[in-house]
């Protein structure tokens, strides 16, 4: 009794078991199913029969597999196109509601609103609708006088911007972080700029700017590494059609491996989207010390 | 003090948590199969699971709550989804050994969950008077089995079938018949769009079903042999996608962009029947005999949906009698015998068919065929008549069940037919295309 009673007193007993129950989830919901899926990624496996190894097959035949690289080449142009354009919009939406007006507290719930239900399957559907031929879009171009019976979905150089704009759309998050961080740059910065003469767009550019460059680099990291795992606006939406214009690795992923029951396939598939979103954020962390400003006010 | 009780108190947590874990993990990894007795205090719910529209639905939930009521059951779960994502659903059930207790099974898949051990081999059942087939045509039985052991019961025959809008062939002043060749069909099709603006639909998405119908009117091909496909050059392919060819340059077919915006195969969504426009409603549907009352259903009064063959070059070798909604015990359940009653009852009960009328297909029990055929609506009796008289005198025997690969091939039909749509590939290309990477697939798939 003793000895237990001297246990609970120790100050890391008491640190372990507070973190054991997310310990002991983090390895049986996380690190044990990505280490089965690192051994199917070495396998031929189709769900019904057990997985049969067969080495470094899957990995070979990724490379000689055109939809694999047209994957690739569509989701680093959404992510590319869509995270830039958000932090833009969230940036000056965030400038915009910077002042305490009476009903900026409500807009900016507003904008933040979007982000949190338009991950959701019920907004993807409703975008769907949206655009089709018979849809909102087409109807309020037709009230303003623009003719459009446009298959917005059916295009191939339009389709993967209907998902761009679902993505840009939700903005809010990002807004929100720029507005605690913009509420941080001291105002005698400005006061003392305003004094030397400047007016407020060189004010923007020579403190706002490189003042939030951390915040800029944190949510790059966020968002980039969010748009290339994006699935379900995908999935719901246009399932890769049409002809793979707008076929996320993701969606492949899945199809390969649900549809098409090569799982193995599909893990080796995921893996590789590991491996270049770590190369991605990697390259990011590197060209950091150029343009991040690391000091102090 | 504080620190004691909070550490305590964090320690008693985990240990709940940790046994409700395992409890879950206990519970599933108590499941034996019991083998040939009944038992009457089964109460625990049933699971059953289907594809299907609306109607279909309906009247299978009206019916298994029928057999829950019969049986003493305190719930029949019935989970229903589209066809996709059926078999998503049921692979990753089958991984985990979580299949429901009866599931729907199909011809397609049939072979790959019988030779994985996930259905139960229901000749027990059926030797011990559990599962009654003796008014069912052999042939039928013969269609569930798989290495000599019967697999799934075919609880309807379905037979491919072209759906039309009468009205809208009247308009146009064409008269389609049965067993039509490719050629009649591309002919009236521009001729349709020419008079009304209507255009067609030739089962884009689906169009490995009407490849496969086609690829049968040469005697002995099948489009998926075993590690090939079942067919010598890439000759035999050419005729289909010339036709998609053909309608994109004459302007008859229907564009592709009104696909993008459904879901696959709900046939809510079918051309024929939703649409804005003649540019984008079709004349006719490629779909299957026992999804006319379904279809009929969800369109509106003015359209006069009738129904007859898909077009091929040889109607007696091209068409076929499928058994259709396969019903199989999957080895997961609790109550294998339960699962086999619920078989039997599906078969040979009146009541149930009556509640079902047909929408699954003509019954295969004859005795309960006949007892329904006065209660029929006017589309289920078109579509019986239809089977019966139409189709069954003029086919031959149906194809093997689709092999593995079969999934990724069909993909890379709907693809090519995708890009002869959009005027990015020739039909000489598509073919060849398919020949050299179906057979690849194929081969691959078969190590």
């Amino acid at each position: 009794m003793n000895a237990i009673k001297k246990a609970i007193h120790k100050k890391s007993m008491a640190g372990i078991l507070f973190t054991l129950p997310f310990i002991i989830g983090f390895l049986i919901f996380l690190i044990v199913p990505m280490g089965i899926s690192l051994y199917y990624s070495f396998c031929r496996y189709d769900i019904l029969s057990p997985p049969v190894f067969t080495g470094l097959d899957n990995f070979r035949n990724m490379f000689s597999d055109p939809r694999f690289f047209k994957s690739v080449g569509v989701t680093f142009q959404f992510a590319f196109i869509s995270v830039p354009l958000r932090l833009i919009f969230a940036l000056i939406v965030a400038m915009l509601l910077l002042k305490n007006s009476k009903m900026s507290g409500f807009y900016r719930a507003v904008y933040y609103l979007p982000s949190i239900i338009g991950g959701s399957v019920a907004v993807a559907i409703l975008w769907k609708r949206m655009f089709a031929i018979d849809g909102v879009v087409n109807n309020v171009l037709n009230m303003f006088g623009i003719h459009s019976t446009k298959a917005w979905l059916g295009d191939t150089k339009t389709a993967l911007w209907v998902l761009i704009i679902l993505a840009v759309w939700q903005f809010g998050s990002s807004m929100l972080i720029f507005l605690s961080a913009l509420k941080q740059i001291p105002v005698s910065l400005y006061e003392a700029a305003r004094v030397d003469g400047s007016n407020k767009v060189q004010q923007f550019l020579q403190i706002t700017l490189p003042l939030l460059t951390p915040t800029i680099f944190f949510n790059l990291i966020m968002q980039m590494i969010n748009g290339f795992l994006a699935f379900t606006q995908c999935y719901i939406i246009t399932q890769g059609k049409p002809m793979d214009s707008t076929l996320f690795t993701t969606v492949y992923t899945y199809q390969q491996s649900f549809e098409f029951y090569n799982t193995g396939y599909g893990a080796a598939l995921a893996w590789v989207m590991l491996a270049i979103i770590g190369l991605v954020t990697l390259v990011l962390f590197a060209t950091k010390k150029f343009w991040v400003y690391e000091g102090g006010y | 003090m504080k620190q004691k009780l909070s550490v305590l108190l964090v320690a008693v947590l985990l240990a709940s948590t940790l046994t409700a874990c395992s409890k879950e993990a206990g519970k599933s990894g108590n499941e034996s199969i019991d083998e040939t007795s009944v038992s009457n205090d089964s109460a625990d719910a049933l699971q059953v699971t289907w594809w299907g529209s609306q109607t279909r639905n309906e009247r299978t939930q009206a019916a298994l709550d029928l057999f829950a009521e019969e049986n003493n059951i305190n719930d029949i779960d019935g989970q229903f989804s589209e066809w996709n994502d059926y078999w998503q659903k049921l692979a990753t059930a089958s991984a985990g050994h979580t299949l429901p207790d009866v599931v729907q099974m199909d011809y397609l898949y049939l072979d790959q969950y019988a030779k994985n051990d996930l259905l139960v081999d229901l000749t027990p059942y059926v030797n011990d008077g559990t599962l009654n087939l003796d008014n069912v045509d052999p042939n039928i039985v013969e269609g569930g089995k798989v290495d000599g052991k019967l697999y799934a019961v075919s609880v309807g025959t379905n037979v491919p079938a072209l759906v039309y809008n009468k009205a809208i062939t009247d308009a146009a002043e064409v008269e389609i018949k049965d067993n039509m060749t490719l050629e009649e069909f591309a002919e009236v099709s521009k001729i349709i769009y020419e008079k009304t603006g209507y255009k067609t639909n030739m089962a884009y998405g689906t169009s490995q079903e009407i490849l496969q119908y086609m690829v049968r009117s040469v005697e002995g091909h099948v489009l998926f042999g075993e590690n090939r496909l079942g067919i010598e050059s890439a000759d035999e392919l050419r005729p289909f996608f010339e036709i998609y060819e053909k309608g994109v340059q004459e302007g008859w077919f229907l564009s592709p962009d009104v696909f993008a915006e459904q879901t696959a195969a709900a046939i809510e969504q079918d051309p024929l029947i939703y649409g804005s426009s003649p540019e984008t409603l079709s004349w006719v549907s490629f779909i299957w005999s026992n999804q006319y009352v379904a279809i009929c259903n969800a369109a509106n009064e003015d359209a006069q949906l009738e129904i007859t063959t898909w077009p091929a070059k040889d109607a007696t070798l091209s068409n076929f009698l499928k058994p259709a909604m396969m019903f199989s015990v999957s080895v997961d359940a609790a109550n294998p015998a339960m699962g086999a009653k619920v078989l039997d009852f599906w078969t040979n009960s009146t009541e149930a068919n009556k509640i079902l009328l047909g929408e699954r297909g003509v019954p295969i029990s004859e005795t309960v065929a006949d007892e329904i055929a006065g209660l029929l609506s006017e589309e289920e009796q078109k579509t019986i008549e239809f089977v019966n008289d139409v189709v069954k005198p003029n086919s031959s025997p149906v194809s093997p069940p689709y092999p593995e690969g079969s999934a990724e091939v069909s993909e890379l039909i709907n693809q090519l037919t995708e890009q002869i749509c959009y005027g990015s590939m020739t039909a000489e290309e598509a073919a060849e295309r398919l020949f050299t990477k179906g057979n690849q697939i194929m081969g691959q798939a078969a190590e």
